[in-house]
């Protein structure tokens, strides 16, 4: 069985068979997208590295009523990639996931940085791209120039 | 101590300001020779446009330097900064008192020249060390005490490869060692020696493969980094006329000096055949610098002490046993 | 002034001391800057602090439509700036379902593949130049200036481009492109001997770069190394055959890959690599047919559906991807790209710990990142 397989069947077993969405044609780019309650979150973020997953990016999407933030992994084999979604609403912090994947510790910097969203528990919360200084967060629908803001049910309804 | 009458003040002042001019000259030219070699390796021509052939290039940049200003950074040693391209500068001159230009053009022909050139060499270490500890720079600093690391460990090959040919001829004298090789010059009767002799002259003059002291995508600029206008210009001369010291001093004890090959002069002036060998021997060791990438400095320290030492400890020992018996 | 004995009492309280490999400095590539904490040669502590170059591309994406995003694309990763806007090209055409014809398909692919190649001759030149050895940058620049002035003919940059359109190419090539780089695939080929001959089989270089820096897959894993750094550890994943897009399932060429994942595997990869793209190269410009170079009836103000897709795709660096989100309108919503720059720089913090400092350059060089696509 594929690792892809393996994988889609433990996050059903974790997070129920309806968090769970499966596109094989990989339409979107990814075969599988779940979505965690992020109290679950560093738990699932395990299985997949026990799978032999690797953390390819990870990245947040502001909307009027959430946050929401996206965790692409992928592993070494054909069309595997898989997606990991969590909902966070303004202000609300989430775990850290840099004790599994060591690459979460600059992505979750950039994520808060721009995004204002905070990893508890994060070892190094510095700024990366910004200057130290900085106590903005730019890629937030409400700073500069905005084209547009949305609430999630527009996009993904 | 010989009879100082007047003649020989005269000719020691007269030698003095030849000397100078000479070293000025020769600085000159190989930096214009320098580029030149560099770009043609690289497929461009290099330098062309001051002058034909880009000759007065050079003094372009002199003129340049001079006309800079001279900054020293705010914490650096107040008396041993401005000293320090000084001190690295002044030995080598000195190098010029005893080498065999040809059988009546060397100025002074000690009984101990070898002794005398690599003497006074040593003393340009302790200057580039004084030099990278007062500009007050890490940088600067790391780049002097490998400096003074590789050069003290290379110098040890050299000299032992030295003494090899000087075991041969039983002198120091630069005249004697050059006469001694009316026939054959000795780097047949000791390739091993010769080829130390070079590898060794180019790492004390820090140059490449042996250039980490000034390694420019490593360290800036190693220890001359904060040193700026005229005060960079004399270590890079001083760099320039130590080269063409220590290609002279090869080509005395190992390529015969002013003697054409296997006794034939041709009719050529042995102050011609000296130049002459001098300057391809200078030419190859730019030529290995646009080659080669440069080796890590404990590689460096490895090569010298695994592998240079014991060779030239043995063939020491070799031409003492021939000498011995044969 | 203190007496010289005053000067020597103090105390020398610490070994460790923190130096800093500044942003400007010859080996960085881009604006990096790395905070390096030394015991004497050796690295203790290893930090990159980068934004240097942060121009707010994922901003810009959200406030450009897709077609005014075209230019932003190969600005992030110039050096392989073709090859970032194939991907953004094609992650687009895939999210609206635009058609491409078949000339364009294959007019892209050469383009891709010469830019892959004009990126690793920078690469190569520059990581020797790094180690000491100043020749053979400018004979890479010389083959790359080759492949600059065929791309600079059909497309009208030398750096950036935005020579792919959605629906093909903006321009068609003419038999003159053909016969250019057909003649440069042959003296690149004679070219490559040199290189191997001159760098190579070099001593020295093989003493600088074997055994240095080795990654290993389990740290490759962890931090998301892909490319040639995580091809050099022997496994050979690499998005042109993993997830093929545009025709590169038609053409038959190899994924070279290492043994040990040192930086001499890292260079022979890498050079191994700028082969296998000379066949593509060939193989396609044997094949291209003719027709279309532009998809027409492609609407005007691309207009992808609602939803969100992950294109992900191989640049020269490693595996880039284009996280779109799209709202139904000519503008993005999030425009996030995932550079492969930012796993390869972060995997450092880990293999610099116990190297020693000229190490640490030439496991830089190695590594091949280019700061700015780091900081978009």
């Amino acid at each position: 069985m594929a690792n892809k397989d393996v994988m889609i069947e433990k996050l059903r077993s974790m997070l129920g068979d309806d968090a769970v969405c499966v596109d094989d044609k990989y339409g979107a780019g990814v075969v599988s997208a779940a979505t965690a309650p992020a109290a679950k979150l560093v738990e699932a973020l395990g299985v997949f590295k026990d799978t032999g997953f690797y953390l390819e990016t990870m990245t947040a999407l502001d909307f009027q009523d959430t946050q929401e933030i996206v965790y692409h992994l992928n592993c070494f084999e054909p069309m595997s990639r898989m997606s990991l979604r969590v909902l966070v609403g303004h202000g609300v912090s989430v775990p850290t996931a840099s004790g599994v994947f060591t690459a979460a510790d600059w992505l979750e910097r950039e994520v808060r940085e721009f995004y204002g969203i905070q990893f508890e528990g994060h070892p190094d919360p510095r700024n990366l791209l910004l200057p130290e200084d900085a106590d903005y967060h730019p890629l937030k629908k409400d700073f500069g120039k905005v084209h547009a803001y949305r609430t999630r049910d527009e996009i993904y309804g | 101590m010989g009879n100082t009458d007047g003649s020989d003040w005269v000719r020691l002042i007269v030698g003095l300001v030849i000397v100078l001019a000479f070293s000025q000259l020769n600085a000159l030219f190989l930096v214009w020779l320098e580029r030149k070699v560099a770009g043609h390796i690289q497929l461009r021509p290099g330098p062309k446009e001051v002058g034909p052939f880009g000759i007065l290039q050079t003094i372009a940049d002199g003129i340049k330097l001079v006309g800079k200003e001279l900054i020293s950074p705010a914490a650096a040693d107040r008396k041993l900064f401005p000293i320090a391209p000084i001190l690295v500068f002044m030995p080598v001159l000195v190098g010029f008192l005893v080498l065999p230009f040809s059988p009546d053009l060397i100025i002074r022909d000690m009984n101990v020249g070898v002794l005398l050139i690599f003497a006074f060499s040593t003393f340009s270490v302790l200057a580039i060390l004084a030099g990278g500890w007062a500009s007050n720079n890490k940088y600067a600093l790391l780049g002097a005490v490998r400096s003074v690391a590789q050069n003290v460990a290379y110098e040890i090959p050299l000299l032992l490869a030295v003494l090899s040919v000087v075991l041969m001829v039983n002198s120091l004298q630069f005249s004697h060692i050059v006469e001694a090789q009316n026939r054959f010059w000795f780097i047949f009767l000791q390739p091993v020696a010769g080829i130390i002799y070079l590898i060794c002259a180019t790492a004390e003059t820090n140059r490449a493969p042996f250039d980490i002291p000034e390694a420019e995508s490593e360290l800036v600029a190693g220890f001359h980094t904060e040193y700026s206008g005229m005060r960079f210009g004399l270590f890079f001369l001083a760099e320039y006329t130590n080269m063409f010291i220590v290609c002279a001093v090869a080509t005395s004890l190992f390529f015969g000096g002013w003697n054409g090959p296997f006794g034939f002069d041709l009719n050529i002036p042995g102050v011609v055949w000296f130049l002459v060998k001098t300057y391809i021997l200078i030419f190859i060791i730019m030529w290995v610098r646009w080659t080669f990438p440069r080796l890590r400095f404990d590689q460096l320290m490895n090569f010298s002490w695994k592998v240079m030492i014991p060779l030239s400890l043995a063939n020491l020992m070799l031409t003492a046993l021939v000498v011995k018996f044969v | 002034m203190r007496s010289m004995a005053d000067q020597f009492r103090e105390p020398i309280v610490e070994r460790v001391y923190t130096l800093n490999l500044g942003p400007q400095h010859p080996s960085t590539h881009g604006v990096l800057r790395v905070l390096l904490d030394l015991d004497g040669e050796f690295i203790v502590k290893a930090d990159p602090v980068i934004g240097y170059g942060h121009r707010g591309h994922e901003k810009m994406g959200e406030n450009r439509t897709y077609k005014q995003f075209l230019p932003n694309a190969s600005r992030m990763d110039y050096l392989s700036g073709l090859l970032y806007n194939h991907g953004f090209v094609l992650a687009v055409e895939k999210f609206a379902g635009i058609e491409v014809p078949e000339r364009a398909k294959y007019i892209r692919t050469v383009c891709a593949e010469l830019n892959r190649i004009s990126s690793h001759l920078l690469w190569f030149g520059t990581y020797v130049m790094d180690l000491g050895g100043f020749t053979p940058f400018l004979y890479a620049f010389d083959d790359r200036e080759h492949i600059l002035d065929i791309l600079d003919r059909v497309s009208g940059s030398r750096l950036t481009y935005s020579y792919c359109r959605f629906g093909g190419v903006c321009q068609d090539v003419d038999a003159q492109f053909v016969d250019t780089t057909r003649s440069f695939l042959k003296r690149f080929r004679s070219r490559y001997h040199d290189y191997d001959n001159l760098v190579t089989k070099n001593v020295i270089f093989i003493h600088r770069t074997r055994g240095v820096g080795v990654i290993t897959v389990d740290q490759a894993r962890q931090f998301g190394v892909t490319g040639p750094n995580l091809r050099a550890c022997g496994i050979p994943y690499d998005m042109r055959k993993i997830e093929p897009y545009e025709i590169y399932d038609r053409f038959d060429f190899e994924i070279p890959i290492g043994t040990k994942g040192d930086a001499l595997d890292r260079y022979r990869v890498r050079l191994e690599e700028m082969e296998q793209s000379c066949r593509i190269i060939e193989q396609a410009l044997d094949r291209m047919p003719g027709g279309p170079f532009w998809n027409e009836a492609a609407t005007f103000k691309v207009r992808p559906p609602k939803g969100e897709i992950y294109f992900g795709f191989e640049s020269a660096r490693g595996q880039t991807g284009y996280y779109l989100v799209s709202d139904g309108t000519p503008y993005p919503y999030r425009c996030h790209i995932r550079v492969p720059s930012y796993g390869n720089l972060h995997v450092l913090t880990e293999v610099l710990r116990g190297t020693m400092m000229a190490d640490a350059i030439s496991i830089l060089g190695s590594i091949d990142v280019v700061i700015p696509e780091i900081d978009r």
